[in-house]
């Protein structure tokens, strides 16, 4: 089969440029003010709630949530509501005209729970009023009996150790007849022999938290009832044709009467996506019942017990090695939490198996991954998407191994990792583009590694300090989970201007804005000539969702070929025009001209209008689709992704033993993202992902009540990294190590950012305390001041 | 609850520089009232109980978080919002030190930020890097971007302190949309 145009064209780019340094080009990889960024100093912004103020007839729609976190649906009363002043609906599930479904990969999660309940956000009814007011106030008067049954929130009710298999107890999913949403694995080469022969063999348990996404923009929707019966809305999501597909099965309604447009985003992180779904259905659902505009809001304690988060995992890990550090087996099995509904837990835990092991080469491996239902508020996407989890167990593993075989942990990982040429432990060849040593390399001698591990080995007081590191690698964009496309639209305007069109969102981290360097360096124009409109399903293309760090690599490679074919047309123009050959012509908007007389000359805007009279489309549309990944469910045997971001993160850290409270000092992120495109947004990514993950690593986590409420629904009780945690000093170092398939050899790094920063936290801890017993304990996040006091107790490390 | 008849506070507020007789419920609260009745809606809700800083304008030139203060009670009272923090058509030295120091991501909460910067700048006009932490340690940056933003702080007052203090709009936007502006 021969390739399709679009490989061709982003592999002849990459070929042609990859010799080029980054400092030589003109907008690739340069410090570039981002496209939003004067309207958000201004504070002109528009975020989607802010448009409220232009539809002063809107009416207001609140959830009433259930009472109970498991029970049965025995009866919903509403007249009481319905009489409510203000109150012009009340919405339950009888009313909903479609199909009352808003599961992200499977349909398990109804919009409107009607027969049961199965966590503390379950939604049973919709008020809809002249005010908020009316509407909370109606909301108490809305009487549902219930018959409450056991709330399970420990996943080791579900599954039991020693294979995974389910155990007896009440079904959360009775319809579906079990509560393990999904299972993965991975076997490769005889762990059995590996073990046996093994010379040092070290196991552990380990638990991660559930995040809260805790984007400060909470979710807001705003529907507008059309006239021929469609729906517009303006919502808060990632992924605007999902929500599309979602509002559209609820009301019934084909795909063409449903419009959804993106604001931007006050942050996502992943979290905007199950829940921009549920709240584009219910404000849509609103408007067409009502015929009114319709706004819902959520306050932040809605926020957090209704929309996904980061699941859960408990995991027991066994690595095997030579006595010289080679790495001969993992065996593990992990349990992920998904809480009450699948959402994308089953694409979680996916790839939570395939990281499993992390960036090594390893033989051999068992693997066995469960995802399973409880009734905690439900897990999907949250940047990192499975790996941060895993991650955490394996990097803690590789520093408990160093320990047993007396290595220092970066020699240690120095023997194992995947080099170009290796193969993964699914079998995956890496031929190229494998960045990792470089990464570990800069990120040792940047912080001085050698030195200051062996010199806070040796401390005495209370106050230690400690260095750990940890290492990672990422798939780019979605491999296996689905058809992995995407396109954009690039329209030179008569003027000159540009506008460029597409279905990914900006989040705020800047990816949209990589896209246009994309664009600027391809055409040859300056990056303040295009306009990038707001996502929005009647008129960007389809890009596939934004998630999995696939803007940059997949909406860059659609974007850059529509960019190189408009190029292509106008080389050609313009060599007519001047009379030299195509690909002599030089753009550099406002000039173009020929290379070797640039006196044959003419400006952008010339050219622009001779293309307008002799015919050359100005408007090209761009796409680009990843090889179909491949993937073997019984062996975990394949290539899950098209390619791999790679990191390396050491922390430095201090502990005080009389408190435990941990503080981050300082620390270096080093990633392999190819080629860095936009670099005001890699900056970003590397220093705000690494604070996210430090309140990964010390502080979050959802606490809950034995009756599945959550205590922690506010950002005083949920906390975050303040301007007062971090630590004084992030340094990123970019390691650009080229990939063949991405927009000038680039590759992502949304969710990487993330990955790492916990196990390089907890290693320092570890190395802090000093301790070789100790040392196991370290086997959960968060590391709060409470536990790790804790660890300091029990192992008497106050008074040595 | 119980329905109370529609009473109504009559307040005089003046918001960036214009007077307003304002007819307001008693218990709505500042943040309702720059948002919805005078559409600024660079004043942000993130939380609603005084925790994340999105909310916070400046009332008689100190910071206050909109979501906690009642309208009602500020007659009298001078507001200042991102929208009145320079004369129109100009861009205050503050934000364009958010600008070039190149932290804003979302900027969900710049505008909290900024307000912030200002009331410590008016205070203290030379602030050393950890009083500048210290005074925006309570307002909330999910994306994280504080190291940026102390270094705006930082970049502002030094602004400030050569008589810089007003930017033209249009010259900020020509210059800094899009640009490049390092390696
Ligand atoms: S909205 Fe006022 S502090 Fe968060
Ligand atoms: S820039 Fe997003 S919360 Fe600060």
């Amino acid at each position: 089969m021969s390739k399709p145009e679009y490989v061709e064209i982003v592999e002849k780019v990459f070929d042609k440029t990859k010799q080029k340094k980054t400092e030589e080009f003109k907008y690739i990889g340069k410090s570039i003010i981002k496209w939003d960024a004067i309207d958000k100093i201004t504070g002109k912004a528009w975020f989607t709630a802010d448009l409220k103020k232009l539809f002063q007839n809107a009416v207001f729609v609140y959830s009433v949530r259930t009472k109970y976190a498991h029970a049965w649906i025995m009866k919903i009363d509403v007249t009481d509501a319905a009489k409510y002043p203000g109150v012009l609906k009340v919405i339950t599930a009888n009313d909903i005209p479609g199909i009352n479904d808003v599961g992200y990969v499977i349909p398990d999660q109804p919009l409107l729970a009607y027969k049961k309940v199965r966590y503390i956000g379950d939604t049973v009814a919709l008020i809809v009023a002249e005010s908020m007011e009316n509407a909370r106030e109606a909301a108490e008067l809305v009487s549902v009996e219930y018959e409450p049954l056991e709330v399970i929130l420990d996943p080791l009710k579900i599954v039991e150790w020693g294979g995974l298999r389910e155990k007896e107890h009440t079904l959360i999913h009775e319809e579906r007849g079990s509560d393990v949403v999904s299972r993965y694995k991975i076997r490769t080469g005889d762990v059995k022999k590996a073990f046996e022969e093994a010379a040092v063999v070290v196991e552990n348990e380990y638990r991660t938290p559930m995040q809260e996404h805790a984007y400060l923009e909470p979710e807001a929707a705003l529907a507008i009832p059309q006239p021929d019966g469609g729906v517009t809305i303006y919502a808060k999501t990632q992924c605007p044709f999902d929500t599309r597909k979602a509002v559209a099965q609820v009301l019934g309604l084909p795909f063409n009467k449903v419009r959804v447009i993106v604001p931007p985003l006050g942050g996502g992180f992943g979290g905007a996506e199950d829940v921009g779904n549920e709240i584009a259905a219910k404000a849509a659902l609103a408007a067409l019942l009502t015929k009114r505009p319709a706004f819902l809001v959520h306050t932040r304690e809605e926020s957090i017990i209704g929309h996904s988060k980061r699941h859960p995992m408990i995991a027991r890990y066994k690595h095997a090695a030579t006595r010289d550090g080679r790495l001969l087996a993992v065996e593990a099995e992990i349990i992920l939490d998904t809480g009450a509904y699948a959402s994308l837990g089953p694409f979680v835990g996916w790839r939570a198996i395939v990281h499993s092991t992390g960036p090594y080469k390893v033989p051999n491996a068992k693997i066995d991954l469960a995802v399973v239902y409880t009734n905690k508020v439900y897990a999907g996407a949250f940047r990192g998407f499975g790996n941060p989890q895993v991650t955490f167990a394996v990097e803690r593993q590789m520093d408990l191994l160093a320990e047993e075989l007396g290595m220092d942990p970066v020699e240690l990982r120095l023997k194992n990792i995947l080099r170009n040429g290796d193969r993964t432990v699914h079998g995956q060849l890496l031929d190229h583009g494998v960045g990792l040593e470089e990464a570990l390399l800069k990120a040792v001698e940047a912080i001085n590694w050698y030195e200051r591990r062996k010199l806070y080995s040796q401390q005495k007081g209370t106050i230690r300090r400690g260095i750990g590191i940890a290492l990672m690698y990422h798939g780019n964009s979605i491999g296996a989970e689905g058809a992995d496309f995407s396109s954009a639209t690039i329209i030179i305007q008569r003027d000159g201007s540009i506008v460029f069109r597409t279905g990914l969102t900006d989040m705020g981290q800047g990816a949209i804005q990589g896209l246009v360097n994309i664009i600027a360096e391809t055409l040859g124009v300056p990056p303040s000539y295009i306009r990038v409109e707001w996502p929005d399903t009647a008129s960007t293309p389809d890009a596939g969702p934004t998630v999995a760090s696939r803007s940059t690599v997949m909406g860059g490679n659609a974007t850059l070929v529509a960019a190189y074919k408009l190029r292509q047309r106008l080389n050609k123009l313009a060599a007519e025009l001047l009379g030299c050959d195509p690909d002599n012509i030089v753009i550099n908007a406002p000039d173009v001209y020929c290379k070797n007389d640039p006196r044959l000359k003419i400006t952008w805007q010339e050219l622009v209008e001779q293309s307008f009279w002799k015919g050359v489309p100005l408007q090209e549309f761009g796409y680009f689709r990843a090889p179909p990944a491949e993937w073997d469910e019984e062996t975990g045997q394949g290539a899950p992704y098209m390619h791999y971001t790679f990191g390396a993160i050491i922390s430095d850290v201090e502990v005080d033993l009389e408190t435990g409270v941990v503080r981050v000092r300082e620390a270096v992120t080093a990633y392999d993202i190819g080629r860095v495109i936009n670099r005001v947004g890699a900056e970003h990514h590397a220093v705000g992902g690494y604070i996210q993950g430090m309140g990964y690593a010390l502080m979050e986590d959802l606490y809950y009540a034995p009756d599945g409420r959550v205590y922690n629904t506010n950002l005083s009780t949920y906390h975050i990294p303040t301007g007062l945690d971090i630590p004084e000093k992030i340094k990123s170092i970019w390691v650009e190590a080229g990939f063949r398939r991405g927009p000038y050899g680039a590759k992502g790094l949304g969710e990487p950012s993330i990955v790492a920063i916990a196990p390089s936290i907890a290693n320092a801890v570890a190395h802090a305390l000093g301790s070789k017993e100790a040392n196991k304990d370290i086997n959960r996040i968060p590391l709060t001041p409470d536990y790790v006091y804790s660890v300091i107790k029990k192992h008497g490390l106050l008074k040595k | 609850m119980i329905m109370m008849e529609e009473k109504v506070v009559k307040v005089h507020l003046k918001v960036n520089g214009k007077e307003y007789e304002l007819e307001v419920p008693p218990n709505e609260r500042l943040l309702d009232t720059l948002r919805y009745r005078l559409g600024l809606t660079s004043v942000k809700e993130g939380c609603g109980r005084g925790e994340c800083g999105t909310c916070i304008v400046l009332v008689n030139g100190m910071p206050r978080h909109s979501c906690l203060t009642l309208t009602a009670t500020l007659d009298g009272s001078e507001v200042t919002t991102l929208e009145g923090l320079a004369p129109e058509g100009k861009i205050h030295a503050i934000q364009l030190a958010f600008l070039e120091t190149k932290g804003v991501q979302c900027g969900f909460c710049t505008p909290g930020f900024i307000l912030m910067a200002k009331a410590l700048l008016d205070k203290n006009p030379d602030p050393n890097m950890e009083e500048v932490k210290e005074w925006l340690s309570s307002t909330l940056c999910r994306c994280g971007s504080y190291h940026y933003y102390f270094a705006a702080v930082k970049l502002a007052a030094k602004y400030i302190k050569e008589g810089k203090i007003y930017f033209d709009e249009e010259e900020v936007r020509k210059k800094y949309y899009m640009k490049v502006v390092g390696r």
